[in-house]
């Protein structure tokens, strides 16, 4: 609204998760790492272990590669791209936090120093000083975790900052001290994994067996401390009213939780191997155990991203940057005349309007033919349809920000993307499954689950398609926020075989049951 | 149609310290970013030239060009955590104008990021492979280079783009792709060379003050070392005296007046920076003749106050050209004095650590 909107092909939020996974993979390795260096240096001197004190040196370059180039460099990467895309967000980040920036940026200076350092200070500098450094370096690490942690965690659950907007009550929220654990805990995990790399590229012996079980301990004792983290993590959120976020009214929650939850199992799974036998391991099992991890916590981070939606500072600031206090002042004002970066020329064309309505509040989520695309959605809709659905978006259960289009604005943005609807009509899948799936999710399924959030499974019991197909003739009149049914004949009969077969009479196949909670996983 | 001049508001959560501590810190740590950019980014052109000069390893160039691949990483390492600290200060100051221009570039702005981790690791590659590289050892060497000038370039682009708000509009209008960049504005090319040659410059004297201590240190290496930074830092300071006087031409009518008594401060720091400028030269060129006897103190102190004098015209350049789109008396301001003054006990007590670290390690490497 108050900034440009860079139109990227692939969506905002995409690049932002691109860089950011890799980022914080590699940034909670730079933390953990940290930690099994200095501990695992310590124990290599007071065993006069020559060989664990290679290793360590060995590590050490792969080390301080990975996590000041790539590490520092990505992490500096992810304030750029926010910029980019979420600048309001940003701004908000900075101006009430600049002075945690600052104090963060210190423990940085001193982290990359101190790594500097302890690399080039190999075999020059004494034991006990080489040894100091290690702690400095992690310790400079961990603090400038502990900072992040209130600053990320503040924009899910800013809690009491809400009402007073003191730095601290935001600082230490209600998810403050849970995901600092997960963290931690992320952090030593990870360190284990690539500690299993290194170990995975020695010669086969007794030194190999004895560090691939060192590095395996650290991974999967760890990742205890990662579940029993989530676990806390989960009780203490408190912001997704009634899970409804993880019943579907964020489509992507339910998949991507269970991911984060399958991801879990696997990696501790996996680093169970190597602790226990320790001949068995291999750098195929390394990568896996690297892949899954690093998707793993992918999916907790967007998680923790996706959970805020529509908002970037939750209950604060929604994501196009519109401000919950200024609500009341949009919805006087127009959408058009609450978004600085209207063109002159869309005073005169109704689509350029659409246009530059459609960046200001729909391209910070949305693209057409990409991430929460929205082509496929318009390929089978008539500009009758979407001209009835776009004053509806704030009802819909992907938690979009409110929309409070005037009645000119409403027919701009229509016919801006009736621009943007494939010139051939939108092919409909010719098997019956595909088809009856497509056609709950550009109609019901928009707002609806099948038994998660607003579930439709019990409307239909028992009732044939010749009853269901009657009520779709009247369920316009039922609640205000609910448009009467628009689909074509075609999508019409397919939707009434989904909610048909929704509700199978006892005996039959349970096909409800093959896809719990519909298309849930569908982003949107 | 003409497209009206568009300005974001300015952040509605207030400042959380006075307009003025900011502008303080941005350019406090702006100039601790500049030396380690300078010795980093003009080192590397340096080491390039050098490298061209080569000859088989024993040669003198060769010899320095291996000495200056050494320390390039570390050098990456200090530009880019030395700059962290005044691009927060930029944004939390100016944030209405560097996310505008910063998305009206964005790609361009973007490529920085992945730009950064491909020469970083081609510093790394210079230093930990170096000979091995055998005769794509030059040609890296020139790519790396290449990447961190693109780098460079991409600041000058958003540094200046930030200020030309008169044509925001007409650019993202014409297009939200995030492909311009600011090549219109006649201070682009001034402004960026004015910073390339400039850290070519501070990197000769940084160069020259390394050769002495080599000399003193009963190392006759040091003596070309001297020599090569003395003369990069005399030639090319004479040549950003002219470049400087583009960059000033290039600037708007109404800014340029401000330079030549529109403000009284503004023209002061131009007298000064010419004035220095012509004394760097005169006493670069006299200093070079006594060899590694060279008096480094008086040049270094000059050319310290010279990059505060610039660093403050090129905030004159800034304020002078936003002119009545920048209101910072406006903004509100709830100062956290709590929060300023652990990070100021932070800071101290970040700097005491790192000097006992590097102390330490000089001690360790001249043991």
């Amino acid at each position: 609204m108050n900034y440009p909107v860079w139109e990227l092909p692939m969506g905002g939020g995409v690049l932002i998760a691109v860089v950011s996974i890799l980022h914080v993979f590699v940034s909670h390795f730079a933390i953990g790492g940290g930690l099994w260096l200095v501990v695992t240096e310590m124990r290599a001197n007071r065993n006069r272990d020559l060989d664990l004190r290679a290793f360590v040196k060995r590590h050490s370059r792969f080390f301080l590669l990975l996590t000041l180039v790539f590490g520092a460099i990505s992490g500096v990467g992810i304030w750029t791209t926010i910029g980019l895309v979420s600048p309001h967000g940003t701004s908000a980040l900075i101006h009430g936090y600049v002075w945690g920036w600052a104090m963060e940026w210190v423990f940085f200076f001193i982290e990359i120093a101190a790594a500097i350092v302890y690399y080039y200070g190999w075999d020059k500098l004494n034991t006990n000083v080489h040894e100091a450094i290690g702690w400095i370096y992690f310790g400079a690490a961990f603090i400038s975790l502990v900072i992040i942690n209130g600053i990320i965690t503040f924009m899910l659950t800013p809690g009491g900052w809400l009402e007073n907007q003191n730095f601290w009550t935001g600082f230490f929220n209600p998810t403050y001290r849970p995901s600092l654990v997960i963290r931690t805990f992320a952090g030593t995990a990870i360190a284990g994994m690539f500690t299993l790399l290194t170990a995975a590229n020695l010669a086969r012996g007794n030194f190999r067996g004895r560090v691939t079980r060192w590095n395996a301990g650290w991974a999967f004792f760890s990742m205890l401390g990662v579940i029993g983290g989530a676990f806390w993590y989960k009780s203490a959120i408190g912001v997704w009213d009634a899970n409804e976020a993880l019943l579907g009214a964020i489509p992507v929650l339910p998949v991507v939780a269970g991911y984060f939850k399958i991801g879990l199992i696997i990696t501790t799974a996996l680093a169970v191997i190597p602790l226990l036998v320790p001949k068995l391991w291999n750098k195929g099992l390394v990568a896996v155990l690297l892949i899954v991890g690093l998707m793993t916590m992918g999916a907790g981070e967007w998680l923790r991203e996706a959970g805020r939606k529509p908002f970037v500072i939750n209950g604060y600031m929604y994501s196009t940057g519109m401000l919950v206090s200024d609500t009341a002042r949009v919805e006087d004002a127009g959408m058009a005349a609450s978004a600085r970066w209207i063109s002159p020329e869309a005073a005169t064309s109704e689509v350029r309007l659409g246009h530059d309505l459609y960046l200001a509040y729909c391209q910070v989520c949305h693209t057409m033919d990409g991430y929460n695309g929205l082509r496929p959605f318009l390929a089978q809709w008539d500009e009758e349809t979407v001209a009835s659905l776009v004053p509806l978006t704030g009802h819909m259960r992907a938690l979009m920000p409110p929309w409070y289009g005037t009645e000119e604005e409403n027919a701009a943005l229509t016919a801006y993307l009736m621009t943007e609807k494939p010139p051939e009509p939108g092919l409909w899948p010719a098997d019956p499954v595909a088809a009856e799936q497509l056609a709950w999710d550009i109609s019901c399924g928009l707002c609806h689950t099948v038994s998660g959030f607003r579930p439709l499974i019990d409307s239909f019991a028992g009732q044939s398609p010749e009853e269901i197909d009657g009520f779709l003739d009247e369920s316009g009149d039922i609640v205000d926020e609910m448009p009467a049914y628009f689909g074509t004949a075609e999508q019409r009969a397919a939707l009434v075989r989904f909610l048909h077969k929704m509700n199978p009479p006892e005996g039959a196949g349970d096909q409800a049951a093959a896809r719990p909670g519909g298309n849930e996983g569908r982003d949107s | 149609m003409m497209p009206a001049v568009i300005v974001p508001a300015p952040d509605a959560l207030p400042l959380p310290a006075p307009v003025f501590l900011l502008q303080i810190l941005l350019h406090l740590t702006f100039l601790l970013h500049l030396v380690a950019m300078n010795a980093m980014l003009g080192g590397l052109i340096l080491t390039f030239y050098a490298r061209l000069k080569g000859g088989d390893p024993s040669a003198p160039w060769t010899k320095l060009a291996d000495t200056l691949s050494k320390v390039t990483p570390s050098l990456v390492a200090a530009t880019v955590t030395l700059g962290v600290a005044p691009l927060l200060f930029l944004q939390t100051i100016y944030g209405q104008f560097f996310f505008t221009s910063s998305i009206l570039m964005g790609w361009g702005w973007f490529s920085v990021v992945v730009v950064l981790i491909f020469a970083y690791y081609g510093t790394y590659l210079q230093s930990f492979k170096g000979r091995a590289l055998g005769g794509s050892r030059t040609p890296l060497l020139g790519v790396t280079l290449l990447l961190f000038l693109w780098i460079g370039f991409m600041f000058s682009n958003n540094t200046s783009l930030m200020l030309n708000v008169k044509e925001w509009a007409a650019m993202y209008f014409a297009s939200p792709k995030g492909l311009h960049l600011n090549l219109g504005d006649a201070q682009l090319a001034p402004r960026y060379m004015h910073m390339v040659l400039g850290s070519v410059a501070v990197a000769g004297l940084m160069l020259a003050w390394w050769g002495r201590a080599r000399v003193r240190a009963a190392d006759p290496s040091g003596e070309f070392m001297v020599t090569v930074g003395m003369n990069a830092f005399t030639w090319l300071t004479l040549v950003n005296i002219l470049i400087g006087l583009w960059y000033y031409v290039a600037q708007p009518a109404h800014v340029r007046k401000l330079f030549m008594g529109g403000d009284i401060t503004a023209t002061a720091l131009f007298g000064v920076g010419f004035v220095l400028g012509i004394v760097m030269v005169v006493a670069g060129f006299r200093g070079s003749k006594h060899g590694s006897r060279i008096e480094l103190w008086p040049l270094t102190m000059l050319t310290l106050i010279q990059l505060v004098t610039m660093i403050m015209m090129r905030d004159t350049v800034r304020n002078g050209t936003l002119g009545a789109d920048f209101r910072p008396a406006t903004f509100e301001v709830q100062p956290q004095v709590l929060n300023l003054v652990i990070f100021a006990v932070m800071l101290v007590g970040g700097l005491v650590l790192l000097f006992w670290m590097l102390r330490q390690f000089y001690v360790a490497w001249n043991r």
